[in-house]
């Protein structure tokens, strides 16, 4: 009999759990709202990334629909966490295809799981839009239905061979991570670089996300940084590896300077990595230093009145991420305004293509239907670290 | 340059993280030196330590000492919670599934503190300066020798506890012969939870002592836990010498290899070791008392 | 008695199946075929994993990489060499099971924690090598544009073509994995796993049957790593981790170990547990976590074992009574 009990104990339990899990709000449709699928790896290595891309959509969207929405729609986030797993990704993605309401998905963040949400995007007909695209394999395919948001590894590239031309810098030894988006900006700089004849040594020492220590990697750099005399070593990275770069550096008694990818501008950056982080310079996105764009530059009051909402809400400033978030939002918004009738996907897509001098926080939006990436190198600035916060450096023949 | 000159700098940055190594293999041993129960929660100890050390002295404003030590008198809590809640209902159960509850637990620590406490990585100030200091020309962080006396002083009170007081003998009867262990009276439930409160402190003060070079961020804690473990077989499972040896030399041989060889083979590398070592030595390198097929 | 209960089974299986063809139809649905698609991957997965752990008692934490080892095999093949999907289908079986082999005789001499470190380490290994061989394996980046399964002409584009070739692929092997079982090499692995001496004494032959049922359960893992690049249409390293092997040990266990339908009902339920929890956003994995605690306290025998005669239990009264007697006995 005892064991009968703990059977009925445990199917309870489990049942009870299982019901709480069926019975998920989801929210009673109101006048029709444009439904927006957002697939983002919410747990597992970057759950930070992807939170802050859905803070700032959900102030944006929550913002539009204070207004009254789009012509009378109210827009709907229908969040789904993929928690870093392939399946789970493509899984989130039919699930958003079957809902015909739902007409454009966001995400994922992932890399390597761009390239099957894509292809199920071609195939079933839904809009995905991507943030930090960089694989060059899957950017040939020419995908109609996938869109990027975000500086392109192509862009940061040429914006920091214009770093090195403005420094002077004629030998670069890059120590490049080991995910896609590391190794492209690594071979993107060295393709450009070459063009403009500045030597670039990649190193075949590398790095993964989770590497805890630097130091033996760059042992083995020092001697070839001293036996060539490079002039500055560009940590192709992103995430915690670009402190800890920088602060091993520092310790083995390697000075020359650092050269950092878009990724380095972002707060945590400075508060890991303090004093070693001094003088380091890289290309990034405009909402790092939104207060020190030019007067006249158009995106500066809009990237200032988010970054004053960010604050506001969260106690967070604007950076690049919940740039690119106010980006999709309003993109839509507006693609949205220009659909004539009932608006379909297909419509959407086409509303979308032709984008035209669309102003976001990360720059100025043109797409086409063989330019899904929209930006241009205008939409970069170069950044120091200086005196624990960043401060935009200017150059006399390179903006 | 021959890649024999890079050795001496090698070795160092190899012994810092060895050390690191050593003290979340020593977390394993102290459980499994009491109940035969692997905990894969241990590396999140390690994380809950750096974190909520972190949390108290940064949101709370509370001195760096005492901020630790209210880290590790709370992460001792969360260690016998565990054992309450999920490994002693378990008792009766195969090795293997505590095993994976474990693992479970692993997962619903890991991610609630990127919940509770944020999910950005984390850095604790160092204790005595950031100025590298130069031994023999060769460039240490001080926390290097803060990580390397912690694990040496954790050895050696592990080693009293274990071989020197009734607590730890008691805790080893009742792992290595359950039933006798009852018959004379000691209570084996007791034990493991002790053993849990053990480990989950050692686990704490080695998360305080690594933070401040390494950064902590909710989900490191599984990595430690996995090199850990490697570590603790290496050197000769269920020895507390055994896992700080095992540590030292995974480090090692890890920095080591990037002389010769690319370094994104490095963790290949320290498993290479550690099948060869299996293969040749099964015990580990110092020898295991604990081999038992019996159990399997 | 035997006879009845023998009866019942047949019965039950030809319930199941009857299910299986229909389900896909009555709910046209490409989200639960899409779904049903993965649960099937993961069930071939487990499935093969369950012979390994659960009838020959040994653990392998490296089962993704057989998996990988699959995916990469049907990947390089078709992509590189256009072979035909179904010729690169049985070369990425026969690949897994030829390196199972060759890891297998010296790993398997390793007994529980040991063996489970090994196979980890392995798993390790394979995912270093598939980063680091960019020549080959096309290193972090992965490889794209793999064909859909295509046999004959009929090129399984849809969910629901995926789902009844992964169901068949699943059935078939499930009826290889059961004639497996109650054959001499099943017996043997079953007394193997109760205790090694005692098998050697009566002139079993232990590593052999283990490397046998290593080699098997990598083959089925091979298979299923081949289909999953098909479905996927990518092969990329993240999705052969660690993660991967421990969720499909999770499986069996979940299913109840020494039992071939518990590893599938524990595919199905883990992967649509996992989707539910996507709506859950930042809180989805803590859920997970106490979610399989509890599976592991309340069902550790796994929800999958004696699951009919379980439902029978509690439907009829006359299988309580019996099992108040089993209970007192």
């Amino acid at each position: 009999m005892k064991g009968f009990r703990r059977h009925t104990i445990m199917v309870l339990s489990l049942s009870i759990i299982l019901l709480l899990l069926w019975t998920y709000p989801i929210s009673s449709a109101e006048k029709a709202p444009y439904k927006i699928g957002v697939n983002l790896g919410l747990t597992g290595p970057y759950a930070e990334v992807c939170k802050t891309l859905k803070m700032a959509m959900v102030m944006e969207v929550e913002r539009i629909n204070a207004r009254g929405g789009v012509n009378g729609h109210p827009l709907e986030l229908v969040i789904e966490d993929n928690g870093f797993d392939l399946g789970r990704a493509a899984a989130n993605m039919t699930k958003f295809a079957r809902d015909k309401e739902i007409l454009v998905v966001v995400g994922p963040f992932e890399d390597n799981f761009q390239a099957t949400t894509r292809a199920i995007a071609e195939r079933d007909g839904i809009i995905n839009i991507i943030f930090c695209p960089s694989n060059p394999m899957v950017r040939a395919l020419k995908q109609r239905w996938s869109f990027n948001i975000a500086q392109s590894d192509i862009l940061v590239s040429q914006k920091l061979v214009d770093l090195c031309l403005a420094r002077g810098y004629k030998k670069v030894l890059v120590f490049p991570g080991n995910w896609p988006l590391a190794q492209s900006l690594a071979e993107y700089l060295k393709r450009f670089g070459e063009e403009k004849g500045i030597k670039v040594i990649i190193s075949k020492e590398t790095h993964k996300p989770g590497d805890i220590d630097m130091t033996p990697q760059l042992i083995k750099l020092k001697p070839t940084i001293e036996a060539e005399k490079v002039d500055a070593l560009y940590a192709s990275t992103g995430g915690p590896a670009g402190p800890i770069i920088c602060k091993n550096m520092r310790t083995l008694g390697i000075t020359i300077p650092v050269l950092g990818t878009h990724a380095f501008g972002f707060g945590f950056y400075i508060k890991l990595g303090g004093e070693a982080m001094e003088g380091v310079e890289f290309p990034a996105g405009k909402p790092v230093v939104p207060y020190q764009l030019d007067k006249d530059d158009t995106v500066r009051p809009m990237i200032i009145a988010f970054d004053q909402r960010m604050k506001a809400r969260y106690k967070v400033g604007a950076d690049q991420l919940s740039g690119h978030s106010y980006d999709v939002i309003w993109l839509l918004h507006n693609a949205l305004e220009r659909c004539k009738g009932k608006v379909t996907r297909a419509k959407l897509r086409d509303a979308l293509e032709n984008t035209k001098e669309f102003k976001g926080c990360t720059g100025v939006y043109n797409y086409s239907s063989t330019d899904h990436d929209g930006l241009s190198k205008k939409d970069l600035v170069f950044i120091r670290i200086q005196g624990q916060r960043f401060v935009r450096v200017k150059f006399p023949k390179f903006e | 340059m021959t890649p024999w000159s890079l050795i001496p700098h090698l070795l160092t940055s190899g012994i810092t993280i060895g050390a690191i190594y050593a003290l979340v293999a020593l977390g394993f041993v102290t459980i499994y030196r009491a109940s035969q129960i692997i905990n894969f929660a241990q590396g999140e100890f390690v994380m809950l330590g750096g974190i909520i050390t972190f949390f108290f002295l940064r949101g709370g404003g509370i001195p760096y000492p005492l901020a630790a030590l209210l880290a590790v008198i709370l992460v001792i809590i969360i260690g016998l919670l565990l054992q309450v809640l999920v490994v002693y209902p378990l008792r009766k159960a195969s090795v293997l599934i505590p095993l994976m509850a474990t693992l479970g637990a692993s997962i619903f620590l890991s991610n609630t503190s990127g919940l509770i406490f944020g999910t950005l990585p984390k850095v604790l100030p160092p204790f005595s300066g950031e100025r590298p200091l130069e031994i023999g020309g060769i460039p240490i962080a001080p926390q290097s020798l803060w990580v390397l006396g912690a694990t040496f002083l954790l050895l050696i009170t592990l080693y009293i506890l274990s071989h020197r007081m009734l607590l730890g003998k008691a805790m080893e009867a009742s792992s290595t012969d359950p039933l006798g262990a009852e018959l004379v009276g000691i209570s084996r439930n007791l034990m493991v939870l002790v053993a849990f409160g053990v480990s989950a402190g050692v686990g704490a003060l080695a998360g305080i002592f690594i933070t401040p070079i390494f950064y902590t961020s909710y989900n490191s804690g599984t990595l430690l836990g996995l090199k850990g473990f490697v570590a603790a077989v290496l050197g000769g499972w269920g020895k507390n010498g055994g896992a700080v040896l095992g540590g030292f030399t995974l480090g090692i041989v890890e920095s080591m290899s990037v002389a010769f060889i690319p370094s994104g083979y490095k963790d290949a590398v320290a498993f290479v070791i550690l099948l060869l070592i299996l293969y040749i030595r099964p015990k580990g390198i110092l020898g295991s008392p604990f081999i038992d097929s019996r159990r399997w | 008695m035997v006879e009845r209960i023998r009866r019942e089974f047949r019965k039950r299986d030809l319930c199941y199946l009857g299910a299986l063809l229909l389900l896909p139809l009555i709910w046209p649905d490409p989200h639960l075929h899409h779904l049903l698609v993965l649960a099937g991957i993961y069930a071939i997965l487990a499935l093969g994993l369950s012979l390994f752990l659960g009838y020959a008692g040994q653990i392998s934490l490296g089962h993704a990489a057989f998996f990988g080892i699959g995916a990469y095999t049907t990947a390089i093949l078709t992509t590189r060499y256009s072979v035909p999907t179904f010729v690169a289908f049985w070369a990425s079986a026969a690949t897994a099971a030829v390196i199972a082999y060759l890891i297998g005789r010296p790993i398997l001499k390793l007994k529980g924690y040991f063996l489970a470190l090994a196979t980890l380490g392995f798993g390790e290994i394979f995912l270093v090598m598939v980063r680091e061989s960019r020549s080959l394996t096309g290193g972090v980046s992965g490889i794209f544009g793999i064909p859909w399964f295509s046999l004959a002409g009929f090129s399984f584009d849809t969910y629901l073509k995926q789902y009844y070739l992964i169901w068949g692929v699943l059935l078939g092997l499930l009826l290889f994995a059961k004639n497996l079982v109650r054959s001499k090499v099943g017996r043997a692995s079953l007394a193997v796993a109760t205790s090694e001496d005692a098998a050697s004494t009566v002139g079993i032959k232990v590593a052999q049957v283990k490397v046998g049922v290593f080699v098997v359960s990598a083959a089925f893992a091979g298979f299923a790593g081949s289909l999953f690049a098909c479905v996927m249409s990518t092969a990329s390293p993240e999705a052969f981790g660690l993660s991967l092997s421990i969720l499909i040990v999770m499986m069996v266990i979940v299913g109840g170990m020494g039992n071939l339908y518990g590893p599938i009902v524990a595919a199905i339920f883990l992967t649509w547990l996992l989707d539910i929890l996507g709506g859950y956003q930042e809180y989805s994995l803590p859920i997970y976590g106490v979610i399989l605690i509890l599976l592991l306290i309340f069902f550790p025998e796994g929800i999958g074992t004696r699951l009919g005669i379980r439902l029978m239990y509690l439907i009829s009264y006359r299988g309580r009574k019996k099992k108040r007697e089993e209970v007192q006995l």
